[in-house]
This record gives structure tokens, C-alpha cells and sequence, in this order.
């Protein structure tokens, strides 16, 4: 195949906007996946990706097509991740792209990821192909969608393709322009290896399979490679191509998109963005825009049966084996024993671990609040030191500041919702930027905004503030000196560590009863009453009591009850033995869970 | 071999109790004839189907349901075939539970001539708001009477049925049931305190909110009140929920309390005799019908039982715990724990025991283990350390 003869394209698009759909007539039409083995969003072979219908990973197919005119191209799609929380993998997969098609859903519009996605393609330099998506539905507006665009991006409404996923109408224009408008990949065959690593997956036979964009040279099996970035060195066990299933090729030149088996351990040492080169004959510099992503969200996960330690840690390690961007360490609390400090790219990357346990490892984990990294400079030495956990903050005469994270966010919401949204920004500390009108019923604002804030329930408020219509997007921007205070909480007079929290000083009375009130609630009566309070240092801000449990008696015990009575008993043992012993008072799961769900006003 | 007790069931009532979810039938009276015969004949295969000697029993309990609804010839009928199976001699306990609304002077003479020497009698409460919630068919001036005419009839060890904790009742009310009762001096009261069960009248009104959901702590009070009261009327507690004067305790009950063998006949009975518990089938009709199928059976279990289990060693100590700490004034007694089991209290369960004591949930003198006085009203958290987490049955 001629190099001029090869497309490599992306889909990006908001999430439910149509894009797996899409993805799935293009293999179809092109004949890639036979009718017969054709399944929904064939791409996303997790069974979570299916149900949520999201991508979690990147994942690339090469097709092969004829156009209308006779010719035949070699096309690969590039599919990638549909969640802002991965939005540095989204950004290293268009680098492995000449081209891009945004697809927008004919009833929704324009929402905060397709402009969040679409940035990062112009940004990649990509040619931009316009789709509007579910033609088909009665609610659809094609047209006033194609104007949208046209306003935001500048592209002509008249080059906005107007299609149906669904039911296939007009997708194969969407592969004749991919063909015309697309510009073949360039890259000198000649010149040393340099290979972009998009994605990868571990492999228990072949090691890290590294997802590849051959930018410059050859990939072959001849020698030994080097992962420029993190220094491995790898020697490859096989090359190939996405046919979707992995097909050996022996080799991928400049311009074509593969995998190459590394035998490498961990996905750690080729991680994305890295720059593939052969060893003996290096290039001379890495492809630009690799960072190792850093986690910005932290949580403890607890097995809620101690004895089931190994199993998470074991868990945890082959889920990290397919995931650089998880870390974990051991960490101890007092409250819920031995557990793991977890480090996630967000909310929903912390959600898909947790669910994954429990899913496919079977565990039943408690996870501790969320929390950002603050950094803490200290008072006497000016040391800066990093926390995540608010179990860690010194103690408070020793701090001179504390600095946490501050995020820029897009929300994209019908004017409808204006005046909530606002609202609920600014009740969570956020500051204003600026609002642009998208059209006269859809707007976009900008603020800025703790990520603390961010990370407790945000976003399913502003979903429901907004019956849905919302969407967000949010990048970091940097840390601000805050006026941050630990908030601890004490059950039984024993201040408990999974149940403290990092607060803004004007926030915390309010949060310290929302969260005594709470507890109170999720506290089962025990022996003997239970004072809850929450407290700032010394002070206390905010308790109450949990009464004494006076009567739990079978008052009645013949010769009949006896075997109902046991069994009752039983069960009863049961449940006693998934609470959490916290000093002499039991506490449920629930109560570690409260902190999520602090009622807002 | 211990002497063993013997429980006959009647369920047949005039109607059922709003909180009742006991094997009881209304308006099945038409069966009471076949019933009673075929409890004769699960007495008598009973007795022939033991290996060995006639056992001795020394208890004999008619419960229901509402016993005192037979006429005296079908009470004598099962207490001849009691009799005529087990070696039960004269000074044995027979009790028969009463309904208020159902006993006259010459039914209660003439049941006491054939051996009845125990009454209990279902009074529930002097509140007619009570009386009425829980669908009793008496009132408490016909409870009276029938207290009166027991003790015209020559009972001398009557026993009072009370319940308190139920939805509408007060401290007050229940201050006022608890005086008037005491001032009848019976010998032996139980005091009940009142649970929802699934799917009674009395849940389905409180679903549906015309009825209050229980207040436990309210539960909790009038328990508290009633244990002074009942003390200072001289009535000794005895167990969780009953008290009486010295020597009037119910031996049938201990007899379960203890973990004592007994057999149990009628539809819905339970049994536990030679290591194996079993339970009888509940519909009457089909009670009859597997009692007339049946020539001769080896016992246990009862020709007529609907399963069973086998209560091994471990379930054995962990029921013998859990029933015996229900007897508040001699608890577990230590060396009668080792001579059944082999193994001491403190070998089986010496750690829950001590942790216990801690707490303050628990005595422990040496010679037994009892539930301190605070853990009575929350002694299931005591019981839950002694039995396993999963079940112990299959």
C-alpha cells in the first residue's frame, strides 16, 4: 500500500452523541466485521464501556475501503476515550491522526466535550470533519445544529455531514470524506524509528502490547527497542495490525498504525506518549507532549472483610498491569484497618476502579471520600510538603498556608438553568470567568473552581440541576492559597481518620452539622448512646447523640422459636460483621459513604 | 434417661388475634373431631415408636391456639392418651391455656378433676383500646370472671398472659393493667412485649399507617416499670418474660429453657427428643391426613413431620446457651453445661464470655453465667456472640 493510499482518523464526540455507533457501521461497511459478528460498539470490549457506553480505552482498526470511484484506501480508526478524565490519552491518540470527525447529536448540539475534544484536535493540527448525528430522530434539528458549528468552528454549515449511525443514512459519505479531506500521513521511511505510543494493554503471553503511530522510520522485529521516555528496552515479540483483532504484520512503516508486543512487565514502562525508538540507532529527540499524568484525585479503599487485604492488593496490581495512570499504596486507618491510598485521574476513573473490584475481582470495598493534593508549607522551615489525605495535615500551628488545586471548567447549559448552575458554582467556591452565548438558548460558562469542590457530587448535581441538559468539562489550572481548615470527627469522643475532611473556614460549620446530622442517621443505635461531633482543632461545631439502643429481645422463646430464633441471631451476625468496629462502636458502611452526599443549602 | 415433656398443639380458635402468626385456625371446628383423634393416635404412635422403655415425662402442656375451646371429654381423651404412653405420674405439671372468653365453671371443675392443675389465661390487657386493637374476643370484665371461676374451680396456679409495648398503649394504661392484675395475686405472670410479625392484621395497619409504628424506648420503660411492680408484689422474675411466686415456676417452659427433651404433637409442633428436631406439618387437614396414613413409626421424628434436623454438639451448646441465659435467676449452671457436653462453658465459649463480662452484659460466680440485669431487655446482642455466622444447617 502506497503511503498517499493510508487515512488515519478519530472519532471525538460528547458522550452518547452516537460515536460507538458510528464506529460500528464504518466496520461494517467496509466490511471489517462480518454481519455475523457484528455486536454493539464492537470497539469497547469491556462489558462496563457496553453498559455505560462509554469508552474507557483507546483501541484502533484498520479498514480497508473502495471509494466511490474505484480506489482503494487504507483507513484507521483511532477510537478514543470519552471521558474528560482521560483527556491526555484523548490528546496522544490524535497525535497518532491527520484527521478528525466530530460528531455532534442533531437533537442535543454543541455540548462541553465536543469543543473540550475539538480543542485538542485543532491543537494536534487535524482536519476537521463535521458530522450531525441522529438524523432519524423526530427531534432532530440537523440544520440549526450545522449553523452551531459553523458559528463555533468556522466551518462551512454546507461541508457538515448530516447522518444517521443508526440506521446507516449517508455514513459512507463520512468515509468518502475522511478520504478526500483527510491528508495522508507524511514521515520519512529513512530516518530513525520514532513510533508514538497512544494506548497499550498487558498481555500475559506477549508482555505490554503497545498501541502505536509509526511517525518516522521502521518498526520491524530486527533489534532491540527503546521506550525513550521511561528508558525500558524492549525486544518485540510481535508487530502488527488492528484487523479489529490483532494480526501480525512483521513490521509497520511511517504512517501506519499498529501494535508491537513488548514483553515488557507493566504498562508503566511504555506509557502513553511515550516515543518508540530502536535502540542501536536512537533518534535523536522523543516526540513532543509526553507527561506522565498525574493523579488528581485520591481516595482510601478498604476491603470491608479485613481478611480479604491480599485479594485487593492482588486486584488492584493486575488492574494497574492495564492502567498507568492507577496508584496505590498501602495505607493504615485506625478506622477501617489496612487498606490502599488510591491516586485516580478523576471522579469517574475512581469509579470505573471501584466498580471494576467489585465487578470483576468480587470484592466489597469501602472507599473513604475523595480527596485532592494539597501542599502544605510549613511554618518554621518553609518545607512544602504534599498531601492527599486530610489524615496527613500537620498539626495546625505548624502550618504557614495551604494551597490546593483550582480547575477551569466549561459548563454548557440551555439558559433554562442559568440561574441554578450559577448558583451551585458559586455555593462551591467557584469564580466567575465569563459566559458566551452559543446560540440565543445555549450558553457556555467559564469559571474557575477548587477541584475539592469538584470532586464531592458536582457534577450529579449539576445533572440534576439542570433535568441532564448540562455538561462539563474541566482542565487544572494551577494551586491558590486557601483558607483550609481540617474538619475531624469524633464518634465516641475518638476522633475517626476516614471520616475527617479537608474544608474551607466559611464552609465548615455548616458542613460539620450537615455531616453530624448525617451520621446520625447512618449510626445504628448501639449499647450505649453515641456522641458524634464535629470539630475544628479543639472546638466543637457541631453534635448530637445517637440514643442508647434500650430493646432487642425475643420476648417470647418456646420450643417452637428456637430454630427461628437462631437463625435470626445468625443473621444478625452476619450483618455485625460487615460494620467496622471504630473503638467500641459499630459503623456501617454507610456512614463512611456520608461524606458524599452532604445535602447542599 | 431425664424425664421429657410433652407439648399436644389445639389451633383452633374463634378468630384470630390481629398479631397472631402462631399455626392457628379460625372456623376450621368441623376438624376438632378428627383432630383430636389423630392426636391421640400421634400420642400413642409416639409412645410405641421410642425404643426401649415408656419414657418418663413429667410435663404436660396443651397450648394453642385456643385449647380451652375443646369440650372436657376431648382434653380427658389426650390426657388418658398421655397416660396410657408415657409414664406420667401424678405430681406431673399439666397446664392448658385459656381464652377468657371461653371457660365456664363446669368446663374448668371438671378439667381440673381429670388432672389439670395449671392454668394460663390469655388476658393481654385491662385496656379495652388494647383488648380491641388486638382483636381479642373478651373484655377484661369477662377475663375476671374467668379468673374468678378458675379459682372457685380449685387452680392454684394460674398464670396471666400480658402484652405491652403495642402501638396507642401508655404508661399510664399499662400502670393500670399491671394493678389490677397484681391485685388478683396469680402466681405466675408473662409479659409479653408485642412484635410485628409478617403478615398479620396488625402489620398490614401499620403499613398502612392507620395503626403507629411501636416506640422501643416506650417498650423499654413499661418493662422497666412492670419488673418493679411485679417485684414488689412479691412475683420473682424468673425468665425474660415471666415472673412468678417461689415454686410456681412453669416447668414446661424451663424444660425448653434448659434444652431439655420434649415432644411435640399436633399440626405445627415442634419436637426435639434423642438428638433430632423435627416439625410437624402445619394445615390441620393434611396433619390428619399423614396420622391415618401411618400404622407404625420409628420415633423421632413424628410420623407427621414435615422435616427435621440434627442437632449436633456444637448446635446443641450454642442453643443450650442462648436458652439458658434466658433464665435470668440461675443462668447456665456450669457443671450441668459439662456433664451434658464433656466440655466446660469456659473451654467453649471462655473468651465471648469474659468480653461479655466486660461489658457488663454478662456475671459470671464461678458456679454460672447469668445476663446482668441491664442486658435483659437487649440480650439478643449477647445471644448473637454465641451462635456461628453462616447456618449451621444445610
Amino acid at each position: 500500500m502506497e503511503r498517499t493510499d493510508i487515512r488515519n482518523f478519530c472519532i471525538i464526540a460528547h458522550i452518547d452523541h452516537g460515536k460507538s455507533t458510528l464506529a460500528d457501521r464504518l466496520l461494517e461497511l467496509t466490511g471489517t466485521v462480518s454481519a455475523r459478528e457484528m455486536t454493539e460498539q464492537v470497539l469497547d470490549a469491556m462489558d462496563l464501556e457496553r453498559e455505560r457506553g462509554v469508552t474507557i480505552k483507546a483501541s484502533a482498526v484498520r479498514m480497508n475501503y473502495t471509494t466511490q470511484n474505484g480506489h482503494g484506501y487504507e483507513i484507521n480508526l483511532i477510537d478514543t476515550p470519552g471521558h474528560v478524565d482521560f483527556s491526555y490519552e484523548v490528546s496522544r491518540a490524535l497525535q497518532a491522526c491527520e484527521g478528525a470527525v466530530l460528531v455532534v447529536d442533531a437533537t442535543q448540539g454543541i455540548e462541553a466535550q465536543t469543543l473540550a475534544n475539538l480543542f485538542l484536535a485543532l491543537d494536534a493540527d487535524l482536519e476537521i470533519i463535521p458530522v450531525v448525528n441522529k438524523i432519524d430522530l423526530p427531534a432532530a434539528r440537523p440544520d440549526e445544529v450545522a449553523e452551531e458549528i459553523e458559528e463555533l468552528l468556522g466551518i462551512d454549515a454546507a461541508d457538515v455531514i448530516q447522518i444517521s449511525a443508526k440506521t446507516g443514512v449517508n455514513v459512507e459519505a463520512v468515509l468518502e470524506a475522511v478520504v478526500e479531506r483527510v491528508p495522508p500521513p507524511k514521515g520519512d521511511v529513512t530516518l530513525p524509528l520514532r513510533a508514538l505510543v497512544f494506548d497499550s494493554h498487558y498481555d500475559s503471553y506477549k508482555g505490554v502490547i503497545a498501541y502505536v503511530r509509526v511517525v518516522e522510520g521502521v518498526l520491524d522485529m530486527s533489534e532491540p527497542l527503546l521506550m525513550m521516555a521511561t528508558g525500558a528496552i524492549a525486544e518485540p515479540i510481535e508487530i502488527g495490525i488492528f484487523s479489529p483483532n490483532m494480526k501480525p504484520s512483521g513490521r509497520l512503516e511511517a504512517g501506519e498504525v499498529g501494535y508491537v508486543a513488548t514483553g515488557l512487565k507493566t504498562v508503566r514502562d511504555a506509557r502513553v506518549g511515550d516515543t518508540i525508538t530502536v535502540r542501536s540507532r536512537a533518534a535523536a529527540e522523543a516526540l513532543p507532549g509526553y507527561v506522565a499524568v498525574k493523579p488528581m484525585v485520591f481516595a482510601g479503599l478498604y476491603p470491608t472483610e479485613n481478611e480479604d487485604y491480599d485479594l485487593l492488593r492482588d486486584a488492584l496490581d493486575k488492574l494497574q498491569l492495564n492502567d498507568a495512570s492507577l496508584v496505590f499504596e498501602p495505607e493504615t486507618s485506625q478506622a477501617l484497618n489496612f487498606g490502599f491510598r488510591c491516586g485516580f485521574l478523576g471522579l469517574f476513573h475512581m469509579d470505573i476502579i471501584q466498580e471494576r473490584l467489585e465487578r470483576e475481582y468480587d470484592l466489597d470495598i469501602i472507599a473513604t471520600a475523595p480527596s485532592v493534593e494539597y501542599e502544605i508549607e510549613m511554618r518554621n522551615t518553609g518545607e512544602v510538603r504534599v498531601i492527599d489525605s486530610p489524615a496527613q495535615l500537620p498539626d495546625e500551628a505548624e502550618i504557614e498556608e495551604i494551597r490546593e488545586p483550582w480547575m477551569r471548567i466549561q459548563i454548557f447549559t440551555p439558559t433554562d438553568y442559568i440561574g441554578p448552575i450559577m448558583d451551585l458554582v458559586t455555593k462551591r467556591r467557584g469564580e466567575y470567568v465569563s459566559t458566551e452565548y452559543l446560540d440565543p438558548r445555549r450558553v457556555m460558562l467559564n469559571y474557575t473552581i477548587p477541584l475539592a469542590e469538584l470532586i464531592v457530587d458536582f457534577y450529579d448535581r449539576l445533572k440534576s440541576i439542570s433535568r441532564g441538559y448540562a455538561s462539563l468539562d474541566y482542565h487544572f489550572e494551577g494551586y491558590r492559597t486557601g483558607n483550609l481548615a481540617k474538619l475531624d470527627i469524633l464518634i465516641n469522643h475518638q476522633p475517626v481518620d476516614a471520616l475527617a475532611l479537608i474544608v474551607h473556614q466559611d464552609a465548615a460549620y455548616h458542613k460539620g452539622q450537615a455531616l453530624v446530622s448525617k451520621l446520625k442517621e447512618a449510626i445504628p443505635r448501639q449499647q450505649f448512646e453515641v456522641p458524634i461531633q464535629a470539630a475544628m482543632g479543639k472546638k466543637v461545631i457541631s453534635r448530637a447523640n445517637v440514643k442508647a439502643l434500650r430493646k432487642d429481645v425475643l420476648a417470647k422463646c418456646y420450643g417452637g422459636d428456637i430454630t427461628r430464633k437462631r437463625k435470626l441471631l445468625e443473621k444478625q451476625k452476619k450483618g455485625k460483621k460487615r460494620m467496622k468496629m471504630v473503638g467500641q462502636v459499630e459503623l456501617p458502611q454507610e456512614a463512611f459513604m456520608t461524606l458524599l452526599k452532604l445535602d447542599e443549602g | 434417661m431425664l424425664p421429657v415433656s410433652l407439648y399436644l398443639h389445639i389451633p383452633f380458635c374463634k378468630s384470630r388475634c390481629s398479631y397472631c402468626d402462631f399455626n392457628t385456625y379460625a372456623g376450621l371446628d368441623h376438624l376438632t373431631e378428627d383432630y383430636i383423634a389423630a392426636l391421640g393416635r400421634e400420642i400413642e404412635l409416639a409412645g410405641r415408636g421410642i425404643e426401649g422403655e415408656k419414657p418418663h415425662a413429667h410435663t404436660l402442656y396443651l397450648g394453642g391456639g385456643t385449647p380451652s375451646l375443646l369440650t372436657p371429654q376431648q382434653v380427658e381423651l389426650l390426657i388418658a392418651a398421655s397416660r396410657r404412653h408415657f409414664d406420667l405420674p401424678a405430681g406431673a405439671e399439666i397446664s392448658i391455656e385459656a381464652n377468657p372468653g371461653t371457660v365456664d365453671l363446669d368446663k374448668l371443675r371438671r378439667l381440673r378433676e381429670m388432672g389439670v392443675n395449671r392454668l394460663s389465661l390469655g388476658v393481654q390487657s385491662a385496656q379495652a383500646a388494647d383488648l380491641k386493637l388486638f382483636g381479642r374476643i373478651h373484655s377484661f370484665e369477662e377475663a375476671i370472671d374467668a379468673f374468678k371461676l378458675a379459682r372457685r374451680a380449685g387452680y392454684e396456679n394460674i398464670s396471666i398472659d400480658l402484652i405491652y409495648g403495642a402501638p396507642g398503649q401508655t404508661l399510664p394504661g399499662w400502670r393500670d393493667t399491671l394493678k389490677r392484675i397484681l391485685d388478683w395475686q396469680p402466681e405466675h405472670i408473662s409479659l409479653y412485649s408485642l412484635s410485628i410479625e409478617e403478615g398479620t392484621p396488625l402489620e398490614a395497619q401499620i403499613e398502612q399507617g392507620t395503626v403507629d409504628v411501636p416506640d422501643p424506648d416506650l417498650a423499654a420503660d413499661m418493662y422497666d416499670q412492670a419488673r418493679e411492680a411485679l417485684s414488689k408484689a412479691g412475683l420473682q422474675q424468673y425468665e425474660l418474660s415471666n415472673w412468678a411466686r417461689s415454686g410456681r415456676e412453669c416447668r414446661h417452659n424451663r424444660q425448653y429453657w434448659l434444652n431439655e427433651s420434649y415432644l411435640g404433637f399436633g399440626a405445627g409442633a415442634y419436637g426435639t427428643f434423642d438428638g433430632l428436631r423435627y416439625w410437624n406439618v402445619g394445615p390441620v387437614g393434611e396433619y390428619i391426613e399423614r396420622i391415618r396414613q401411618t400404622k407404625e413409626s420409628r420415633f423421632p421424628p413424628s410420623p407427621a413431620a414435615e422435616g427435621s434436623e440434627t442437632v449436633n454438639h456444637k448446635m446443641a451448646m450454642t442453643e443450650t446457651m442462648i436458652l439458658g441465659l434466658r433464665l435470668t435467676g440461675e443462668g447456665v449452671y456450669k457443671e450441668r453445661f459439662a456433664r451434658r457436653f464433656g466440655r466446660t462453658v469456659d473451654q467453649v465459649f471462655g473468651d465471648v464470655i469474659t468480653r461479655l463480662v466486660e461489658q457488663e452484659l454478662l456475671a459470671d460466680d464461678g458456679q454460672s453465667v447469668r445476663l446482668t440485669e441491664r442486658a435483659y431487655l437487649i440480650s439478643n446482642r449477647v445471644f448473637v456472640h454465641f451462635v456461628e455466622d453462616g447456618s449451621l444447617t444445610a
